[in-house]
């Protein structure tokens, strides 16, 4: 069983090649230290193929193909998703779609805090998810939301319990936690991205159970939803 | 606001240059104006002002044009769309973190653009085929303290 994963819901560009036993190999480009013009049209095919070629395995050996599906960076995901789908159908071989936010969050189960992940959404907004560590991993206990930080401070205050907050979108908005105080722990630059080695045992465990899907089936996660017309008023003039 | 005369293709593409020279990364232009007025031809001046290289098309059937230059440019045409969730599902919103953004059509997206943008409207006058007037304007907080430039570029421009 050879599994190729990948997750560009943020400036990171992560891939993995890994069997039933874990990583057989990792690239991680990019991310929060990185100012520059994203460059995951231009670093993931590269990646995908170096990962292999280190494995000394052709992609035609693959298995199935894990993809994070954000909420995250349009032009990540779609560059990410696309890539996933296109090398999913034309090897014949099932996908494995998986929540980016969920992929944060799911390396911090050991803690007995909440566990919030969050991703950077642009316009001065993120997108979090709230989890509980259980034996085994985590379980989300809210929506996947898209809202302010101040949004976000609030659904914490709300729930009255201490927090580990991850994700790129809590190292942009660090300061909107301080009303939070000691209630509050941000988990810092080391879980910014979504885990790659999440990626391969939530992906290898589906691939198990045969919980998978066919290429077609798989959608990037938009929670930025608008159903407003554009204002024409002079088209067609 | 400055308003300009044009009296052909070369004056009007030498007036986006101009503005061009104003420009930062982060920055977004509004181009207004009928089918025709020369919003394309506009966006050709400017993307020379910002050492574009390649030949400028109209990205009505791409949506989207990207081009390196000094600066990287997005050129972007919403005139094929329809709902605001299309410009949600082209990442609108990270054009603008690395690119300097030109709209055309962009008055029927005003309620999602940013408040700081350069507003350029385009008209076609009665004198004569290639005429055209150019109205230009810096709206938000961040053109306040930058129009003054803007405009001396563009006076100077006119005097030239």
């Amino acid at each position: 069983m050879l599994l190729l994963g990948i997750d560009t819901a943020t400036r990171r560009v992560g891939v993995i090649v890994a069997n039933e036993r874990g990583l057989l190999a990792r690239v991680e480009l990019g991310g929060t230290a990185d100012a520059g013009p994203p460059r995951h049209a231009e670093t993931l095919a590269p990646a995908i193929a170096w990962c292999c070629e280190q494995c000394g395995i052709h992609p035609s050996q693959l298995s199935a193909v894990a993809v994070g599906i954000g909420p995250g960076m349009f032009t990540g995901l779609r560059v990410g998703v696309t890539t996933a789908k296109l090398l999913a159908q034309s090897l014949r071989i099932p996908m494995i779609p998986l929540p980016s936010l969920d992929l944060l969050a799911y390396p911090l189960r050991y803690t007995h805090r909440l566990v919030v992940a969050t991703i950077d959404a642009r316009r001065n907004e993120l997108y979090w998810a709230i989890y509980r560590p259980v034996p085994g991993g985590v379980q989300r206990v809210s929506d996947y939301e898209l809202g302010s930080p101040d949004d976000l401070v609030a659904e914490i205050q709300a729930r009255g319990e201490d927090a580990l907050v991850c994700g790129d979108g809590a190292l942009r908005f660090d300061s909107a936690f301080a009303p939070l105080g000691r209630r509050v722990e941000l988990s810092g630059p080391a879980h910014a991205s979504p885990s790659l080695t999440a990626l391969a045992d939530l992906a290898l465990a589906r691939y198990e159970r045969e919980h998978f899907c066919t290429p077609d089936e798989v959608l990037p996660m938009y929670l930025r939803r608008s159903d407003a017309e554009l204002e024409w008023d002079r088209k067609g003039a | 606001m400055s308003g300009l005369t044009t009296r052909d293709a070369r004056e009007t593409e030498a007036v986006g240059e101009a503005v061009a020279g104003q420009l930062r990364v982060g920055d977004l232009v509004v181009l207004t104006g009928d089918l025709g007025a020369g919003k394309t031809t506009f966006v050709k001046g400017l993307a020379r002002g910002l050492g574009v290289k390649e030949a400028v098309t109209s990205p009505t059937f791409t949506i989207v044009q990207h081009y390196a230059g000094r600066l990287p440019l997005a050129h972007v045409d919403v005139y094929r769309l329809e709902r605001i969730q299309e410009l949600h599902d082209l990442g609108f919103e990270e054009l603008l973190e690395h690119n300097v953004v030109v709209v055309e059509w962009g008055e029927a997206i005003a309620r999602v653009l940013p408040p700081d943008r350069v507003q350029v409207r385009l008209a076609m006058t009665d004198a004569g085929d290639d005429e055209r007037k150019i109205e230009i304007v810096g709206v938000g907080p961040a053109w306040s303290t930058r129009a003054a430039g803007l405009h001396e570029a563009l006076a100077a421009l006119r005097s030239a």
